[in-house]
């Protein structure tokens, strides 16, 4: 669907089925230079299963239109309007490596809009190589190329798909390449409040790490979630894409934490 | 370039798609020889079914075994995705079928396989969809046909049997300024000589009965996604754009975007139409493409070894070859093809159409068949075979002469391709002497 957020046109998927404000609620935050699509093999399911799901475009990416964000505090304040916008009156909010940093600051700055934060393939600093900035400065799709090397797993490498037929490395590469990674990297990049901001988050809080995420390592999650008490999970074999390399066993343990925390409710 | 893996192509077509599973480890690709699929539970059938998880549900859909092919097929393309289909010519018919509805418009070159031609000329004009063909690379005509209800440029990467190349920078600019995607057939090329994907083309669409499979056992066809055209900016396409009733709804576009059209494909022509590839031919055709680049360097060096040789030879009238010297698609060829345009070729001998038919009855070695890319040397007279239905002027138009061998030349060693041709020549030239 669309609506208009701080006056821009932004589209939010709602999973296949008319977004329904009255249903719990799930915001899932895509990361660096993607969009919506990330969470394709997780929206669908928790619309159709007694769930309302929002998965925006952040400004400038993909289908929504506006001026990409420069840092993160921005991103967490433009989720808050976002929700605010929808008119629904907290959610739980799931974001993807730079996804869950933009939520860390949602939950900074609006916790109140929240019931729950889940953070996937993430830590409390995603810290950017420079060549990388570099690349991204004069070409997203150069870019996208070095991320999505290190990005996907080793399966994912080997071409394997949880869709039959599919190649996920050129469908993120297709994405990326249009979107504005620079800006993105560099906001991540920039984010250094991680470990301030998670003393001051009073909320159920879970992790969702890859065994073998090269950017945003297990130690690296493992240590933030103990600053953040939060729960973790670990998935074997995958790495940083876990919602697009291993979108089963991710909406899996989403279904187990989310459902958990509604079934207690 | 585009990209869908970080492995060399020679990597990707022996590796990618599979990892040796865990039930037995079984090194090479298995066979599932199975219609469908058991569900964990109720639950679990239902979201399947509406695409909330990614998974195998009836073999007429998708198929491990496929799916493997699929996704290898699309790593050495280039894609965001492919569907393997039952035939090349069910590959097209699905592509046509999947973006054109009665009352739209297709701009097809002239310089096509016969069939293709046939396809686009009668078949889908019964379901009201027109198609106007064009001299191969003559931009001014291209322009001229397309219209507000044009969905789609096609042509070949190498033309059958003229051997055109074609302009695949040029024609698709001329699309993408009109919003419409390019669709190439490229069977005579194969990944291992052009991607057409880096090249400006949408959609490629292979018979991969051909070199791909390799071996001529297996009959075949595969579409790969180039994931890069934008259906939405372009205006044209509501089918992936709009709606979807069957399907709850979904909007292709929003949903999967660089892959909206493999997953309309699916959804649709695979489950409505079920041109579905066999997972047994699946599985030879993997065989095949596990040594398409060994083969197609021999194919290209055997090709261009026999072309040289039969420029020698008096009994022959004229070759082509799409990168031969005094060809005019050569600088074309040395850009899009600078391993070789492939191993087609074809010649006019002797004595004319008698003259072509001793030629090839006399042939041992050489198989008269209606196919190519097979490892072994084929030959073809086209007149009287696969563009046998088309009218003299279209045949003109096509690019094809009444004494016009093909050949398809294969990866035996060069002199006893040679030999053999030698035989052919010498019953040609007494048909020849005779009249």
């Amino acid at each position: 669907m669309y609506i208009d957020v701080r006056a821009q046109k932004t589209y939010a998927a709602t999973g296949g089925k008319e977004f329904d404000k009255s249903l719990p609620t799930i915001m899932f935050v895509h990361g660096s230079g993607l969009d919506h699509r990330s969470w394709a093999l997780q929206t669908r399911w928790f619309a159709y299963n007694g769930y309302s799901v929002l998965a925006p475009d952040l400004p400038g990416h993909s289908l929504s239109a506006g001026e990409p964000l420069e840092s993160i505090e921005e991103m967490g304040d433009w989720l808050a309007d976002f929700i605010r916008a929808v008119g629904v009156d907290q959610v739980h909010a799931v974001g993807h490596s730079q996804g869950f940093l933009d939520v860390l600051e949602l939950a900074h700055q609006a916790p109140e809009l929240l019931k729950s934060i889940t953070g996937i393939g993430t830590a409390g600093a995603i810290p950017v190589n420079p060549a990388l900035i570099d690349a991204a400065r004069n070409s997203a799709g150069d870019a996208a190329e070095m991320l999505l090397m290190w990005g996907f797993g080793p399966d994912a490498q080997y071409g394997i798909s949880a869709v039959p037929g599919m190649q996920p490395i050129a469908i993120g590469r297709q994405i990326m390449a249009r979107n504005p990674l620079y800006q993105d990297l560099v906001a991540c990049a920039n984010y250094e409040n991680g470990s301030a901001v998670a003393k001051t988050i009073d909320l159920p809080a879970q992790l969702i790490l890859a065994r073998k995420d090269r950017l945003t390592p297990v130690k690296a999650g493992m240590a933030f979630a103990q600053e953040l008490n939060a729960t973790v999970t670990i998935i074997e074999r995958y790495g940083h894409m876990l919602p697009i390399e291993a979108p089963r066993q991710t909406l899996l343990k989403l279904r187990e934490l989310i459902g958990g925390l509604e079934q207690a409710a | 370039m585009s990209r869908s893996s970080y492995l060399k192509p020679d990597t990707v077509a022996l590796h990618t798609g599979y990892v040796p599973e865990s039930d037995h480890g079984s090194r090479a690709v298995p066979i599932y020889q199975t219609t469908s699929y058991v569900f964990e539970s109720v639950s679990d059938g239902s979201s399947l079914f509406n695409v909330e998880q990614g998974g195998h549900i009836y073999s007429r859909i998708t198929n491990p075994t496929v799916a493997v092919l699929e996704q290898r097929i699309a790593a050495l393309e280039g894609g965001s995705g492919a569907i393997c289909t039952a035939s090349g010519m069910s590959a097209l018919f699905t592509v046509f079928i999947t973006l054109c509805s009665a009352g739209d418009h297709i701009v097809s070159a002239t310089q096509i396989y016969g069939s293709t031609a046939t396809l686009l000329k009668h078949t889908i004009k019964r379901l009201g969809i027109e198609c106007s063909f064009v001299p191969v690379n003559d931009e001014q005509a291209l322009r001229a046909a397309i219209q507000p209800n044009t969905k789609m440029v096609f042509c070949e990467s190498i033309g059958n049997p003229g051997l055109e190349i074609s302009d695949i920078p040029g024609i698709g600019a001329i699309a993408h300024e009109v919003g419409i995607p390019l669709v190439v057939d490229a069977t005579f090329a194969t990944p291992s000589l052009c991607r057409p994907i880096d090249h400006g083309a949408d959609i490629v669409v292979h018979s991969v009965t051909k070199w791909m499979g390799g071996h001529g056992v297996a009959i075949g066809g595969a579409i790969v996604d180039g994931g890069r055209f934008d259906w939405a900016q372009s205006g044209r396409f509501p089918e992936l754009t709009e709606p979807y009733a069957p399907f709850h709804g979904i909007r292709f576009w929003e949903e999967f975007g660089p892959s909206a059209l493999a997953m309309k494909m699916r959804a649709e022509s695979m489950r409505d139409v079920g041109a579905s590839m066999s997972p047994h031919n699946a599985f030879l055709i993997l065989q095949g493409i596990e040594t398409l680049n060994l083969r197609m360097k021999q194919h290209v060096a055997n090709a261009k070894a026999l072309l040289e040789w039969l420029q020698q030879q008096e009994a022959v009238v004229w070759t082509n070859y799409p990168d031969m010297a005094s060809n005019p698609s050569h600088e074309l060829a040395q850009t899009l093809f600078p391993d070789g345009a492939g191993s087609m070729l074809c010649f006019g001998v002797v004595g004319g159409r008698a003259g072509g038919a001793a030629f090839i009855d006399s042939l041992q070695l050489a198989s008269n068949l209606a196919n190519v890319g097979d490892a072994r040397t084929l030959v073809l007279h086209p007149g009287s075979t696969t563009h046998s239905r088309l009218t003299v002027d279209d045949m003109k138009a096509a690019g094809i002469s009444e004494d016009m061998i093909r050949v398809s030349v294969g990866i035996e060693d060069i002199a006893d391709i040679k030999a053999d041709f030698a035989r052919g020549f010498k019953a040609a030239e007494r048909v020849a002497g005779g009249a």
